[in-house]
């Protein structure tokens, strides 16, 4: 297969443009078909064959065995291997000669031209990807549809992740599990939120948050178990008589059992209703009925909630820990009556899904009406347009349910509102099948799903009313910068960080790492002993008076709890915050991205301020602080975030976080790993019976050639960060050894500790980390793994980002504007449908 | 244990107790067929005496402490299966299997994801991060999808790991294989519940115990409505896609054709089975409980006939879960490989020991029920316990840790150290695959059947 030339000379143009390792190219680009012969094998003479040609097959791997052009160019797995590896430095090693950046263009298009076909000036978009919605996806799109929050993190099974991110299509698999789970999720969705009659008895409805607290923050949404607070709410009725109020209270807790208890006091116009005691729970509902006579006029519900005092001893126990909770919750009060009226009004939520005051009575007119609104909701539903087809079985759905006696319209609609949810058109996202324009072998996504593209990768969820009425009017493309700035300052916008970034950087993970304080500290043995000692303190008589020695075993034991208390939950979503708004602000303020490398302020509050042995920052609300003069944080390797998730249970793992650099901000390729995990008993042996430092134990693993070409990679970088230990506390010494954080990187780089590091890798480094942050970010907007055909998407977004001193905006509009975005490939015309795979009709 | 907790205690023990004991009448379909007469059934899945033969496994991560797995030649017990010392004429320890497929091989480093993903497949998994996942069909579904039609689940995946790591799983692995032990087919995971309260709900219906009836009937109803109009859609869509890629699409099918294939069935069973049980509240935040419950769900369903085949994910492969409980605040993971440390190597055989007392109890449940032809729920079961990964610390795949509990209706001869000779762990796989009445002589990479079990 031939390049037209036409294309061989786009190269060309285009290869100007690529910056510094691009220069002088251009002849190169311009070359026949001898490239390769006249080009590239020498370079690979050159630099390669001494391990990877003439019968040496380092690492397994060898460039010159093929024996044709065609059989060279159809290794593609291969070649992308070498570009990633060369690219990145890691080849050829760090004490070998190294190819000028002449060369290193010359490989490169070589390999995007000849081996991956790439043509610039209409790259391939990739294949269409089928993706289901992930749990937060399906949460956010039940409330945008329907107005409703649905917990699907508690009834769905866990979404599978793939290349980092659980929004992966092809790792988002499907099970009867999940399909049942399904359609029970839209029967409850729909049974909470669609009306099934007409007219009924006046009511008043509220939530918890219609109850008001003494303060602003306080309602009766949430009201923590272990503080006292009186939530109230007034309602005025016009008729007198007997009126039926039914109560739902939910009971909560943190995921770890708390043992706390409370009571609640319900009363009515000063009048007390009922008074329980509740204590932790799972979203445990409770029902309660009243029926209270009522003249006209005003009348208050009154929620009052006391904590139940516990016994000294039970908290200092170790059960609670000060991660844990307790809460209650307010979830629904309906008021109906009174008891016999005449007047009738429409249900909750009716006007958001019937437009007439009443359904028609004639039943062609019923069925016509039912259309229309089926055909309303399945387009936001499916985000797409609606083929007569799908409308005619809803209506038929609907009808066949009206129909029945006793059955209302209502209750037909919501029957097939239940089928919408569980039909795949809104489970999968499909909107892109039905292509705009076409362009040879690939086609532009239409608007619609254009708008569906953008709202899955920014919001998380389906488009709003301003994107599809933009789409529909063709209008989307034209307004896309005004578009994404609008996207980005909407509060849908949070979702883009919490679940990118979340997933990239792995602050979703903090407040589950169960990090032990005490033993990080150095504490354990203490802790043990003491524990011991204040259980038989406990035993004695509580009227006795202590001796001067168990007070001081009671006060100790309390510095201990004082521990626990200080990195409880709390602690953890501070840290999680902190890097969160550290990237809200890079998205807001358009910053460069380098700032994630290093910076001079980050984001604390006065828990997290402590930690970083920050000054003066006063009170629980995070927020920016300029970092002291020669503080060792900024940036995101040096946040308690990132330093945690890496670290064991009681220390840290400078592999785990090595690793972590080198995945999520270098984006080194990983190199060959060993066949087998060697036994390190023998290089054990040479400690003599001692503990090892984790520096020493390494570096035995990189005597072992097995070993080292991974280890030489990950350690240094891991090291640099051992000057904070598993909680991300600064430490200069472990084991009272002092800690050395020096180190290598295999690019050759030396450092004396993470200060230097960070900016090794801020002034040296920048092209690696555009390169990893892109092809992370453009797996999240695509949804699917990276393959050898994006390689020129990622290198124009990275130009781009190069150009534009690396500000988040040219990352954001780089992708979305690329072509896999934007596109689709069109298959490969395949002789004749399976029809047995159709033939589904029952 | 103070006041509050202990109240907890003690309605968690009213549940478990319910559970345990008093299912009502009517039983089990299996069950009044055995009032009239007890007679083998042709759907497989039966014990010689006609009763249910059930088959389940539990899968532990990170491998074993060996030094105190193993018993001795005269099947006296080792410190960790301590826990077990009562019920040793219930069970056998198999020595000898191994999963080839669980090494690296050409495939480096991933060594967990690898395990977890060979336990049950007996198949090496294509190294993928995402784009193709591949492995093999579990043993479980293979005999879901043969005989799993007797029942009115055709298995039940649970799991009792909550834990779940953002970003990338072990070393370029796909998540998949980590977190789930059932395939249905060599691309399709099938992942397990981790709640109790659903497992509950899925088998005998969600509200009071009044409405449980009423609701299930209703929801059927729907269902089968609603799945109707979900295959015409599907089939739209199918021809839409045309040629496009449609594998994810394809599974989805597949699921949707097994859901009304499932429907179907399961008009045969229009009666909930009973119990006096109470719903459990979710998920117990103490990880022992968890298992605890989930080994209990388990019983409950092969107790009441909902399934015969069942697996239980304890903890994926790789865990680090701590074990402050039992004084190891150390990750479970990390302690296995500072197996130098001999402090630190008695703190995994702890927590060994911990998993294996979980699942005494578990035994223990099954061995005092009565089955219908008055043998006890454990004789007709089999019951492998067991990981890919052999040693911890040096991950090896041989000789791998496995216990199988359970007479298989009289077919097995447990009470013993079973010292097989080097072969596949799909060969035991092969031989519990024919006592379930699957008529086959391969599984995964077995090279026959393990005889003499």
């Amino acid at each position: 297969m031939q390049l037209p030339s036409l294309v061989r000379l786009a190269w060309g143009y285009l290869v100007l443009g690529l910056g510094w390792w691009c220069a002088g190219s251009v002849t190169v680009a311009q070359a026949e078909d001898n490239t390769y012969p006249a080009q590239v094998e020498p370079l690979l003479k050159k630099y390669c064959y001494d391990c990877h040609g003439g019968g040496e097959k380092e690492g397994n791997l060898t460039l010159d065995h093929f024996t044709s052009d065609a059989a060279r160019q159809q290794d593609r797995a291969l070649w992308w291997k070498v570009l990633k590896n060369v690219r990145a430095g890691v080849m050829p090693p760090a004490d070998q000669p190294r190819p000028s950046s002449e060369e290193l263009a010359t490989l490169t298009q070589w390999i995007k031209q000849d081996v991956f076909r790439t043509d610039p000036n209409n790259p391939d978009p990739g294949r269409l990807v089928v993706r289901r919605l992930n749990r937060s996806e399906y949460d956010n799109t039940i409330d945008d549809l329907l107005g409703t929050r649905f917990d699907a993190t508690i009834l769905f099974p866990p979404d599978d992740s793939g290349y980092g991110f659980d929004n992966v299509g092809d790792a988002l698999s499907f099970s009867p599990l999940l399909m049942e789970k399904y359609l029970r999720a839209a029967q409850t969705i729909v049974e909470q939120t669609v009306p099934t009659e007409t007219w009924v008895k006046p009511y008043f409805e509220f939530n918890g948050r219609d109850f008001r607290g003494a303060n602003e923050q306080t309602n009766g949404g949430r009201l923590p178990g272990k503080k006292a607070a009186t939530v109230r709410r007034t309602i005025e009725i016009e008729e007198p008589g007997i009126y039926d109020v039914n109560v739902l209270v939910k009971l909560h807790g943190s995921f770890d059992f708390d043992p706390a208890r409370y009571t609640v006091v319900f009363s009515i116009d000063g009048q007390e209703q009922t008074r329980n005691e509740y204590g932790w729970d799972e979203a445990k509902p409770q029902r309660y009925q009243f029926t209270p006579e009522w003249a006209s006029g005003k009348h208050e519900l009154v929620f009052e909630l006391t904590p139940v005092p516990m016994a000294e001893g039970e908290k200092l126990e170790g059960v609670d820990r000060g991660s844990t909770d307790v809460s209650f919750e307010v979830n629904h009060v309906r008021i109906e009556g009174p008891r016999g009226t005449e007047r009738r009004i429409h249900p909750r939520n009716y006007g958001q899904f019937f437009t007439r005051e009443e359904p028609p009575a004639d039943a062609a007119e019923r069925r016509e009406y039912a259309r229309e609104i089926l055909h309303k909701f399945a387009m936001r539903a499916f985000r797409t347009s609606v083929d007569r087809p799908t409308i005619d079985r809803l209506v038929d759905l609907a009808e066949s349910q009206y129909q029945k006696s006793g059955q209302t319209f209502e209750k037909g609609i919501a029957h097939a509102l239940i089928a919408v949810l569980a039909s795949p058109r809104f489970l999968f996202r499909l909107e892109a099948l039905g292509a705009s324009q076409q362009d040879g072998a690939f086609a532009e996504v239409n608007e619609i799903a254009l708008a569906s593209r953008l709202s899955y990768f920014l919001w998380s969820t389906m488009p709003d009313d301003e994107l599809f009425r933009l789409a529909e009017a063709g209008e989307l493309r034209k307004q896309l910068p005004q578009q994404i700035k609008r996207m980005l300052k909407h509060d849908r916008g949070n979702e883009f960080v919490r679940n990118f970034v979340g997933q990239w950087l792995r602050t979703r993970d903090v407040t589950q790492v169960s990090i032990d304080p005490i033993v990080v500290l150095g504490h354990q043995e203490e802790y043990e002993r003491l524990r011991e000692e204040f259980r038989d303190l406990r035993r004695k008589p509580l009227s006795r008076k202590l001796s001067p020695e168990d007070e001081a075993v009671r006060k100790r034991f309390g510095e201990f709890r004082a521990i626990y208390d200080r990195f409880n939950d709390d602690m953890k979503r501070s840290m999680r915050r902190e890097t969160e708004m550290f990237v809200e602000y890079v998205v807001d303020e358009d910053r460069s991205l380098l700032d994630l490398l290093d910076s001079d302020y980050t984001f604390v509050n006065e828990k997290l301020a402590g930690l970083y042995d920050i000054p003066n920052v006063r009170g629980g609300e995070m927020r920016r602080v300029k970092l002291p003069d020669g503080s060792p944080r900024g940036g995101v390797l040096t946040q308690a975030s990132m330093l945690l998730v890496t670290s064991n249970p009681t220390r840290t793992s400078p592999v785990k976080r090595g690793l972590f650099v080198l995945d999520n901000i270098l984006g080194l390729p990983s190199p060959p790993a060993p066949a087998g995990v060697p036994d390190l008993e023998e290089s054990a042996k040479r400690f003599e019976g001692r503990e090892p430092s984790q520096r020493e134990l390494l570096a035995a693993h990189r005597d072992s050639p097995l070993c080292s070409s991974c280890h030489a990679r990950m350690d240094p970088l891991g090291f640099a960060l051992e000057n904070f230990n598993a909680l991300g506390m600064w430490r200069e010494k472990e084991h009272d050894q002092a800690i050395d954080a020096s180190g290598v990187l295999i690019t050759g780089e030396k450092f004396q500790d993470i200060r230097e590091l960070k900016k090794i890798l801020r002034e040296r480094h920048a092209a690696e980390f555009y390169r990893c942050v892109t092809e992370k970010m453009l797996t999240y907007a695509l949804g699917r793994g990276l393959e050898d055909t994006d390689e020129h998407t990622i290198d124009l977004i990275v130009q781009r980002l190069e150009e534009n001193d690396g500000k988040f905006s040219a990352l954001l509009e780089g992708v979305i504007e690329s072509a896999p975005f934007q596109k689709y490939r069109l298959p490969v015309a395949t002789p004749t449908v399976n029809t047995t795979q159709e033939g589904s009709s029952p | 244990m103070n006041r509050h907790a202990r109240a907890h205690a003690v309605s968690r023990r009213r549940f478990l107790r319910g559970a345990g004991v008093a299912v009502a009448l009517p039983l089990m379909p299996s069950l009044l067929r055995g009032a009239e007469a007890v007679k083998p059934l042709t759907t497989g899945a039966t014990t010689a005496s006609g009763a249910p033969l059930r088959m389940a496994f539990m899968s532990i991560p990170n491998g074993v402490q060996q030094d105190h797995w193993f018993p001795k030649e005269d099947f006296t017990l080792n410190s960790t299966m301590q826990p077990l010392d009562g019920l040793k004429s219930q069970f056998q320890v198999i020595g000898g299997l191994d999963h080839e497929h669980a090494t690296a091989g050409r495939d480096g480093a991933g060594d967990h994801a690898r395990a977890g993903a060979t336990f049950l497949t007996g198949a090496r998994a294509r190294k993928t991060a995402g784009s193709d996942i591949h492995v093999g069909i579990s043993v479980d579904q293979v005999a879901a999808q043969k005989v799993g039609r007797a029942t009115r689940f055709p298995s039940l995946e649970l799991s009792a790991d909550l834990v779940r790591n953002s970003g990338s799983c072990d070393s370029g692995y796909a998540c998949a294989y980590q977190y789930n032990l059932a395939w249905s087919s060599a691309t399709t995971p099938v992942s397990p519940e981790p709640n109790p309260r659903l497992v509950f709900e899925r088998l005998f219906g969600s509200g009071d115990r009044a409405e449980r009836g009423q609701n299930f009937a209703q929801r059927q109803e729907t269902e089968r409505s609603i799945l109707d109009f979900v295959l015409e859609e599907t089939g739209d869509v199918q021809r839409k896609l045309g040629a496009h890629d449609r594998r994810k699409f394809d599974e989805y099918l597949s699921v949707v054709r097994e859901m009304e294939q499932r429907l179907q069935a399961a008009e045969k069973f229009t009666k909930l089975p009973e119990t006096t049980a109470d719903t459990p509240v979710g998920i117990p935040p103490d990880f022992g409980e968890h298992m605890a419950i989930m080994y209990d769900m388990l019983h409950l369903a092969f107790q009441t006939d909902s399934t015969r085949i069942g697996t239980i994910l304890l903890a994926y492969d790789g865990s680090n879960r701590t074990f402050p409980g039992i004084g190891v605040p150390e990750g479970h993971h990390y302690l296995t490989h500072n197996q130098r440390n001999p402090e630190l190597n008695q703190k995994v055989a702890a927590i060994d020991k911990y998993y294996i007392a979980c699942l005494a109890k578990f035994l223990e449940k099954m061995a005092k029920t009565e089955d219908i032809d008055g043998q006890s729920l454990l004789h007709n079961s089999m019951i492998v316990y067991g990981g890919a990964i052999a040693d911890g610390n040096r991950h090896s795949h041989d000789n791998l840790p496995v216990i199988l509990a359970g007479h298989a209706g009289g077919a097995f001869k447990p009470g013993r150290f079973m010292k097989a000779t080097s072969q596949p762990m799909s060969n035991l796989f092969v031989t519990m695959l024919n006592q379930m009445g699957v008529e086959t002589n391969a599984f995964g990479d077995s090279t026959g059947r393990l005889e003499g079990v």
